[in-house]
């Protein structure tokens, strides 16, 4: 923690904001009239700017300053955001995230291309290049800032000071520019008793003589500007001949009543000091003023950035304290001492609350997510000309942040093969009686347990039998065998499996699919297909909530105690006489289904005699059904997960280990191998029957 | 990293001499994290034969070694004398804990390079590889195994 890099910071700062500002930009594209998006991107491209500013990146913010500007117009209401501008500015917004990301490889004249685009949407009526400059500052300024100096009026929001800024080092700064004749305007000030004494009363008047930009007054409250209102106007004539700095008016000792008299003096005046400012307010208003709206959107929710090391830290121990707590239950109930049990059923009390709390604070709304792939998909339905409505829904749906970081990939593989393959182009769309416009949802809701995350589109839908004819080309079926539609569309998950027949840049190349259900399955979530011919396909991602703890299903099995993540259960069922006997079969009657089943005692090789009644538990990944032979089903367990070492990576049925109340380790079972191991098991019968 | 400690200091090795069977072991040290009473294990179905299980080590499953059945020795049940050393071996430039069964735990000692033996090539059941060097310690052979290789 000792030493951040600032400029890190400010990178990551950064990063967020140009989230907000492509999806405000993003948003503006559909909602031209929407004065709250243009004001939010404006927002963030004026924060860019003077941070960037202040961590030495000039380039980016001279660059925003440019981009600014031209948006100011947008702003003010004088050019409709078009597409073309949008497209445009996202361009920009990319050539900023490029200055500060990579600095190296950036070139001007990318940005200067990107500026001339900006300017001749911006200012269609004028030639480009040098009449932005100009532009820029109102068309007065240039020739006023070379006389005497302003007027400046200050009045800070009465909260000022509590956010850390004071107002007399504005002043202070101010002061560097020039000799200044601060007069602090009392008015405002209310009776003792009616004082809050965090809060700000004083107003300044203020009358700089000196020459300077009314740029430079802006940066002195660059970062005060949305909670100030700040007036400026061009200074007449000078009016004081000798102005002495309040600072150094206090500061005298030996001029106590020349101190303590011009402020006095100056207070009456102070109205009618205010009058022409008053006037000049409209041609001179302060031009990046996001104004008191700013605070609108930050909702009053105070956030504090913390590593997340530290958070999987926290996670880490808060899984020690709740295995802990659940021996001390164990062992209380196991004793007669009252209040040795009271004790533990309010520490198991405060561990699952903090186990919450815990979760709670590493999860972050998928929004964040879905908002990166509006850009994707504005840009692949431009290149591909297929236009797409891009439909989002549960933004607000929260997962584990580290899930979040897993899920962007897969994510990008489905929506792409979305577009290329899912939606029809426009001509076949028509032809088929569809809108021109397809459709893409994605979705994300929280179903128990565990989160959907869903990408439909309305396009063609699978292809069944072109997945069939590759699938025997490939030699990974026989032809003529019998398989489901769905068992077919598995074979889309199969590396190296791709239908397209031209390879694009954007897909065919057989890589994806089996990635995306791998990086799905580490994350211990399965993914399903659904499609229906002619009007689109679906594919579902179930995720765990946290990766970290998980509600499992305590079993025993001989000796052993096993842990079936609770996600993956089905039902649990009683092995009937009748089942037992078919040993050659293992398989379940369940309700007419034929569920195959494995003999958990067989697989962890369990010594002993079985119990007499042994236990099913049915497991499904998908669609897929199998079940488990167990001892006995012991019950609920809240399971810390820990990841097993590399000596036992070799080990493929378990997916981690979790330590129980009595303080021995436990091994979870990994449900997807579970399934896999039963299928073969299963195709092996099939083999040796046929035989 | 056990052979640049080794290096580091001509002389003398700190080392934990424990017991497997009839046989003494030098474990180096600086290995060494911590040294615990049996504790109860969890057999994993499926793992290769000298990682039979795994323990709970203050809140970390770590696996439970048994150097015994890389060197084809009887494993006898635990006894009072029973105890697991646990070890932060570099596997893959990763650093992991592991728990090695001992008969016995004799003492912290120093043995010193001069009383290095080179390995003899005959009158070894022994893979070679799994044994760093064969060291005098009062008048016995003990061995310095090679930890990484038992266990890779």
């Amino acid at each position: 923690m000792s030493a951040i890099d600032p400029t890190e910071v400010f990178r990551q700062e950064a990063s967020e904001l140009f989230e907000v500002l492509e999806g405000a930009l993003l948003d503006l594209g559909q909602r031209p009239d929407d004065r709250e998006l243009v004001d939010s991107a404006f927002r963030a491209l004026h924060t860019i700017k003077g941070s960037g500013a202040m961590f030495g990146f000039d380039k980016v913010a001279s660059f925003t300053h440019e981009f600014e500007t031209a948006f100011d117009r947008v702003r003010k209401g004088e050019i409709k955001p078009t597409q073309e501008l949008i497209s445009v500015a996202l361009a920009a917004k990319d050539y900023i995230r490029a200055l500060i990301e990579d600095p190296q490889s950036t070139d001007d004249i990318i940005g200067e291309g990107i500026l001339d685009d900006l300017k001749r949407f911006v200012f269609p009526d004028q030639p480009a290049a040098p009449v932005a400059e100009i532009a820029e500052a109102p068309p007065l300024a240039p020739a006023e800032s070379k006389q005497a100096g302003w007027h400046l009026y200050l009045e800070f929001e009465s909260h000022i000071l509590r956010n850390g800024s004071n107002p007399l080092d504005l002043l202070e700064d101010l002061c560097k520019l020039g000799p200044c004749f601060v007069v602090p305007v009392t008015d405002g000030i209310p009776f003792l008793d009616e004082m809050e004494p965090e809060d700000c009363y004083l107003k300044w008047d203020v009358k700089l003589h000196a020459a300077c930009d009314k740029d430079a007054i802006d940066d002195v409250f660059m970062f005060v500007s949305d909670e100030m209102k700040l007036t400026l106007s061009p200074l007449e004539h000078v009016e004081t001949p000798a102005p002495l700095p309040l600072f150094q008016l206090l500061d005298e000792e030996p001029a106590p009543v020349a101190g303590m008299t011009a402020p006095v003096v100056q207070v009456a005046a102070a109205p009618v000091a205010a009058q022409p400012v008053a006037k000049a307010e409209p041609k001179a208003e302060s031009k990046p003023e996001p104004k008191p709206e700013g605070k609108r959107d930050d909702r009053g929710i105070a956030t504090v950035r913390v590593q997340a090391e530290r958070l999987d830290e926290l996670m880490d121990r808060v899984g020690e304290l709740v295995i802990a707590q659940a021996r001390l239950t164990q062992l209380a109930s196991s004793g007669s001492d009252l209040s040795i049990k009271m004790i533990a059923e309010e520490i198991e009390r405060l561990a699952s609350s903090l186990r919450d709390t815990t979760m709670g604070a590493r999860m972050v709304p998928i929004g964040s997510l879905f908002g990166r792939f509006r850009r994707l998909i504005h840009d692949l339905s431009r290149d591909l000309s297929k236009p797409v409505d891009f439909v989002t829904t549960g933004e607000d749906t929260e997962l584990d942040k580290t899930m979040i970081e897993c899920l962007a990939d897969p994510l990008v593989h489905l929506i792409r093969n979305a577009i290329d393959h899912g939606i029809e182009d426009t001509a076949t769309r028509s032809a088929n009686g569809k809108t021109e416009q397809g459709r893409i949802e994605l979705a994300a809701v929280h179903s128990g347990a565990q989160v959907l995350v869903t990408v439909k589109d309305n396009g063609g839908g699978l292809n069944t039998a072109r997945i069939r004819a590759k699938a025997e080309e490939q030699g990974l079926i026989a032809a003529g065998a019998v398989l489901t539609d769905h068992e077919i569309h598995q074979f889309l998950f199969h590396p190296g499996f791709s239908t397209a027949q031209t390879i694009s840049a954007l897909s065919g190349r057989g890589v994806g699919m089996d990635v995306v259900k791998r990086t799905i399955e580490n994350m211990r979530g399965t993914i399903d297909l659904s499609t229906r011919p002619g009007q689109g396909t679906t594919v579902t991602l179930r995720l765990p909530l946290t990766l970290a703890i998980i509600e499992g299903l305590l079993i025993r099995v001989g000796e052993g105690r096993y842990i079936i993540p609770l996600s993956a259960v089905e039902e649990c069922i009683e092995l009937t006489a009748e089942d037992e006997r078919s040993r050659g079969r293992n398989f379940l009657n369940v309700r007419g289904n034929l569920v195959p089943f494995l003999r958990l005692r067989e697989i962890m090789t369990a010594s002993g005699t079985p119990d007499r009644h042994q236990k099913t538990i049915i497991i499904s990944t998908g669609e897929t059904h199998v079940g488990l032979v167990a001892d006995q089903i012991i019950g609920n367990h809240q399971t810390v997960i820990k990841s097993l070492s590399k000596l036992h990576s070799d080990v493929t049925i378990f997916s981690g280990a979790t330590i129980l109340g009595d303080g021995t380790a436990a091994l979870i079972l990994d449900v997807a191998q579970l399934v896999m191991l039963a299928q073969t098991k299963v195709e092996k019968q099939h083999i040796s029957e046929a035989a | 990293m056990t052979e640049g400690q080794a290096g580091e200091r001509q002389d003398a090795m700190q080392v934990v001499m424990i017991g497997l069977g009839e046989e003494k072991f030098a474990l180096d040290a600086g290995l060494v994290r911590e040294i615990i009473d049996p504790v109860p294990v969890t057999k994993v179905a499926g793992a290769r034969a000298f990682v039979p299980s795994v323990i709970n080590v203050r809140g970390n499953v770590i696996p439970l070694a048994d150097l015994r059945i890389r060197f084809g020795m009887p494993q006898p049940e635990n006894s009072a004398d029973t105890r697991i050393v646990v070890i932060e071996l570099q596997l893959d430039g990763e650093p992991v804990l592991v728990g090695v069964t001992a008969d016995k735990v004799y003492e912290v000692t120093e043995i010193s390079q001069t009383d290095v033996q080179q390995t003899p090539r005959v009158g070894m059941h022994w893979k070679p590889e799994f044994i760093r060097f064969i060291a005098k310690w009062r008048e016995e052979f003990v061995i310095v195994p090679n930890m990484e290789r038992i266990l890779n």
